[in-house]
C-alpha cells in the first residue's frame, strides 16, 4: 500500500515505504528481550548458565592440559601420591574431549538452567500480554496474529541460542585451539554443523512450547509447575517406566530427553554410546519432538483463529 | 427498536440515493458492517449490524454489555465475526493490510510499566515499518499533538491516568490512520487537557478523518459530535444525527420550553392544538415560561410557527428540552438513558 503524505504530524512529509510485518516481527522480538532483560532474576540466571560454561570451559581446557603435560607425573594428594590422570577421572563421564559428546553433555546440563529461564520468559514475554491485556496494542498494528507469535518466538528462540548454542560453538572452537588446530576444525565441521542442528532443534520446539504454555497459563507461578511438570515429574515418570517395565519408549515422556537424542543425532552420536541406557531410538525421539510441536502448533492456531484477546 | 434514518444504514458522506452507476464509481465505505453478528460461546454479543461510515466523528453509546466494544474490536479487526463481514476501504478488518488505515485506542492501559512513553510510542512506531529514524520522528510528532513531548522520559508506571490516555491516543496516530477507533478517550483526563484532545479531535475530523468514538460521558461527545450510533443489546439501536433520531421517536412527546411575555394565553392556544398532550406554565419570577409536550414533532412545530405567525405571538426563546444525546438514549434504550 503506497504510503501517503501527511499533514497530520506536521512534519516533512515522509516519502518512503512502510516495511513489512516480518520486520515488524523482529522488532517485537527486540523490545519484548529488551523488557526480559530489565528482570533482575534473569541476570542471575544468566550468571548461572554463564557457570555451566565456564565449567565446562576450563574442565575442558585442565583435561587436555593434564593429559599433554602432566600425564605420567604422580603428584601427593593429601599425602597420598597419585598419577595425575586419575585426579581429572571424575570428569570423564563429560567426556571433555571436544567430541561430539562434549557438546551434547553440554547442553545437557545447561538445559537445567534454560528450562527455569524458558518458564520466567515465557511469562514476561507472552504471558504478560495476555493477562494484563496489552495484546491490542500489538494487534492493532499492520500485523498479523502470526507475526506476533513469530516475533515472540523469535524472542525466545534468541534466548536459547544465547544459552546454548553460541556457548557450544565456543566450546568447539576452545577445542580446536586445544588440539592440532588445522585438523580439528576440518575434521569436526560436522559437530560445528551439529551444534547448530541441535540448536535448531530447541529453539523450534521450546520456543513454540513456551509460547503455547504461557498463553495457555499466562502467569509465572502456574507456567513454572506446568513446566516443572514436564521437565521434572514426566522425566521422572518416564525413567521409572523404561526401568520397571524395561520399555525404553517410556523414557519419551522426558521431552528434555527426546531433545537430546534428536541433538545427538544431529551431532552423529552411535546410538550405542548414550547413556543412560536404554534409550529409545533416534527415530522415536524424533517422532516425539515433532508431535510436541505439531500440537503446539496447532493450538497456536487454534488460538490464532479464535483470538478471543479480551475474555 | 427505533427505525433508523435507512436501512439500519448511515453513510455521512455517501448519498444512500446514489444510482448503481454512480455507486459503482463510488469507492468502497471507509467502514462497513454487513450483517455482521458475533458470538461468544453462546451469548450473542452483536446482532446483524450493518454500518457504514466514512468521515467525521460519531459517537458510539450504549448500555454496558450493548456490544460496543465488540463492534469496535471487529472494526479494528481485533475479532473475527461469526456471520457477515466487516471491511475497511473494501479489505477485510481481519488482514493486517487494514490496519494500516485504522488507529485504535484501546480502553485498557496495560504497558509494559518499565518502558518510558517514549520508548513505547517508537516501539509502536516500528510495529507499523517505519525505520528507525522516522520511527523516531513519528514519536516526537504525535507526543507533541498530545502534549506529552516533554513528560515522555518517564517511566509508565509513574504516569498518572490521564497521562497513560495520551499516550494510547499518541501510539494511535503514528501511522496517520484514516479511521481512529477510540475507546473511552477521555477518561481520567483533566479538564485543560479534555479541551485540549477535544480540538484535536475536532482537528482530525475537519481534516477528513473518521473517528469512532466510544464514550459513557454523553455530555462530553455532545460537545463534539451530534452524530452518533446507539446500541442496545448486540444491536443498532439508532444511527444519525440526534435531531434525526428524536424525530422517529413518535411514541415520546417532546418536551419544548417557549419563552413568552404571555404564557398563561400562550398555554391556552397551545391546548387548541391537537399534537400538544400537556402544558405546564413555569410558576412567577422565573422569565415568563411555558414548558409543553407534544406528540409528532414534526407535525407540532409546523403547527406551532403557523400558531405564532397568526397570533403575532413574541416569542423570546424556544428550546427544545430532550434532544440531548442523555434523553434520546433514555428512550431509546427504555431507560435512565444512563449507561
Amino acid at each position: 500500500m503506497a504510503a501517503r503524505t501527511d499533514d497530520l504530524l506536521r512534519y516533512r512529509p515522509w516519502r518512503g515505504q512502510p516495511r513489512g510485518p516480518l520486520h515488524a516481527a523482529v522488532a517485537l522480538a527486540r523490545m519484548s528481550l529488551r523488557v526480559l532483560l530489565r528482570q533482575r532474576l534473569l541476570w542471575g540466571l544468566f550468571g548461572l548458565g554463564l557457570l555451566v560454561f565456564s565449567f565446562f570451559f576450563y574442565a575442558q581446557y585442565l583435561v587436555v592440559w593434564i593429559t599433554n603435560q602432566l600425564g605420567t607425573e604422580t603428584v601427593r594428594f593429601a599425602g597420598i601420591p597419585v598419577t595425575v590422570t586419575n585426579l581429572t577421572k571424575f570428569l570423564d563421564r563429560l567426556n571433555l574431549n571436544g567430541t561430539a559428546h562434549t557438546f551434547g553433555n553440554f547442553i545437557w546440563f545447561q538445559g537445567y538452567v534454560l528450562v527455569i529461564v524458558l518458564a520466567l520468559a515465557g511469562s514476561v514475554l507472552v504471558g504478560n500480554d495476555f493477562a494484563h491485556g496489552s495484546l491490542p496494542y500489538y494487534l492493532s498494528k499492520p500485523i498479523g496474529r502470526r507475526h506476533y507469535l513469530l516475533g515472540k518466538c523469535l524472542a525466545v528462540g534468541t534466548l536459547i541460542n544465547v544459552f546454548v548454542t553460541v556457548p557450544a560453538v565456543v566450546l568447539w572452537v576452545e577445542a580446536g585451539l586445544l588440539f592440532d588446530w588445522e585438523t580439528y576444525y576440518l575434521n569436526n565441521v560436522d559437530l560445528l554443523l551439529g551444534v547448530f542442528g541441535y540448536g535448531t532443534v530447541l529453539t523450534v520446539t521450546l520456543s513454540l512450547l513456551v509460547v503455547a504454555t504461557a498463553i495457555w497459563v499466562r502467569r509465572t507461578v502456574p507456567m513454572v509447575m506446568v513446566w516443572m511438570g514436564i521437565f521434572a515429574f514426566l522425566r521422572m515418570l518416564g525413567e521409572q517406566l523404561a526401568r520397571e517395565l524395561e520399555t525404553p519408549a517410556w523414557r519419551l515422556l522426558d521431552l528434555w530427553n527426546s531433545l537430546y537424542l534428536c541433538g545427538l543425532w544431529c551431532l552423529g552420536v552411535d546410538h550405542e554410546t548414550i547413556r543412560p541406557v536404554p534409550q529409545p531410538r533416534f527415530w522415536q525421539a524424533w517422532l516425539a519432538v515433532a508431535g510436541v510441536s505439531v500440537a503446539c502448533l496447532l493450538y497456536l492456531r487454534r488460538r490464532i483463529q479464535a483470538v478471543e484477546i479480551v475474555q | 427498536m427505533i427505525p433508523t434514518t435507512s436501512p439500519a444504514t448511515v453513510t455521512r458522506t455517501q448519498p444512500l440515493a446514489a444510482g448503481p452507476e454512480d455507486r459503482s464509481a463510488l469507492p468502497p465505505p471507509l467502514l462497513l458492517f454487513e450483517q455482521v453478528s458475533k458470538w461468544y460461546g453462546t451469548v450473542l454479543a452483536l446482532n446483524q449490524v450493518t454500518l457504514a461510515l466514512d468521515g467525521g466523528i460519531t459517537g458510539l453509546v450504549g448500555a454496558n454489555g450493548a456490544g460496543k466494544s465488540t463492534l469496535l474490536r471487529l472494526a479494528n479487526g481485533q475479532l473475527r465475526p461469526t456471520l457477515g463481514r466487516v471491511t475497511v476501504r473494501g479489505i477485510d478488518a481481519w488482514d493486517w493490510h487494514a490496519r494500516r488505515l485504522v488507529g485504535y485506542c484501546p480502553d485498557i492501559d496495560s504497558f509494559y510499566e518499565d518502558l518510558s512513553g517514549r520508548r513505547f510510542v517508537w516501539v509502536m512506531a516500528r510495529l507499523c515499518g517505519y525505520s528507525r529514524a522516522e520511527a523516531t520522528r513519528r514519536t516526537e510528532a504525535v507526543l507533541e499533538r498530545v502534549g506529552m513531548r516533554d513528560r515522555a522520559d518517564r517511566k509508565l508506571r509513574g504516569y498518572s491516568k490521564g497521562m497513560r490516555q495520551r499516550v494510547k491516543i499518541a501510539q494511535a496516530l503514528l501511522h496517520d490512520p484514516e479511521l481512529l477507533i477510540l475507546d473511552e478517550p477521555l477518561s481520567g483526563i483533566d479538564p485543560v487537557g479534555r479541551q485540549e484532545l477535544l480540538t484535536l479531535f475536532q482537528e482530525l475530523a475537519a481534516r477528513g478523518k473518521c473517528l469512532l468514538i466510544s464514550s459513557h460521558e454523553l455530555e462530553v461527545l455532545e460537545k463534539l459530535t451530534n452524530h452518533v450510533v446507539i446500541m442496545a443489546r448486540g444491536r443498532v439501536a439508532a444511527v444519525g444525527t440526534l435531531q434525526q433520531i428524536r424525530d422517529l421517536l413518535d411514541d415520546f412527546p417532546v418536551s419544548v420550553r417557549v419563552e413568552v411575555a404571555d404564557p398563561r394565553g400562550l398555554a391556552r392556544l397551545l391546548l387548541g392544538l391537537p399534537e400538544v398532550v400537556g402544558v405546564e406554565v413555569e410558576p412567577k419570577g422565573s422569565a415568563g415560561a411555558v414548558v409543553l409536550r407534544a406528540r409528532h414533532p414534526k407535525r407540532f412545530f409546523a403547527a406551532f410557527g403557523q400558531l405564532v405567525l397568526n397570533e403575532r405571538l413574541e416569542v423570546r426563546r424556544l428550546e427544545p428540552l430532550d434532544e440531548s444525546t442523555h434523553a434520546i438514549l433514555g428512550y431509546v434504550l427504555g431507560g435512565s438513558g444512563k449507561t
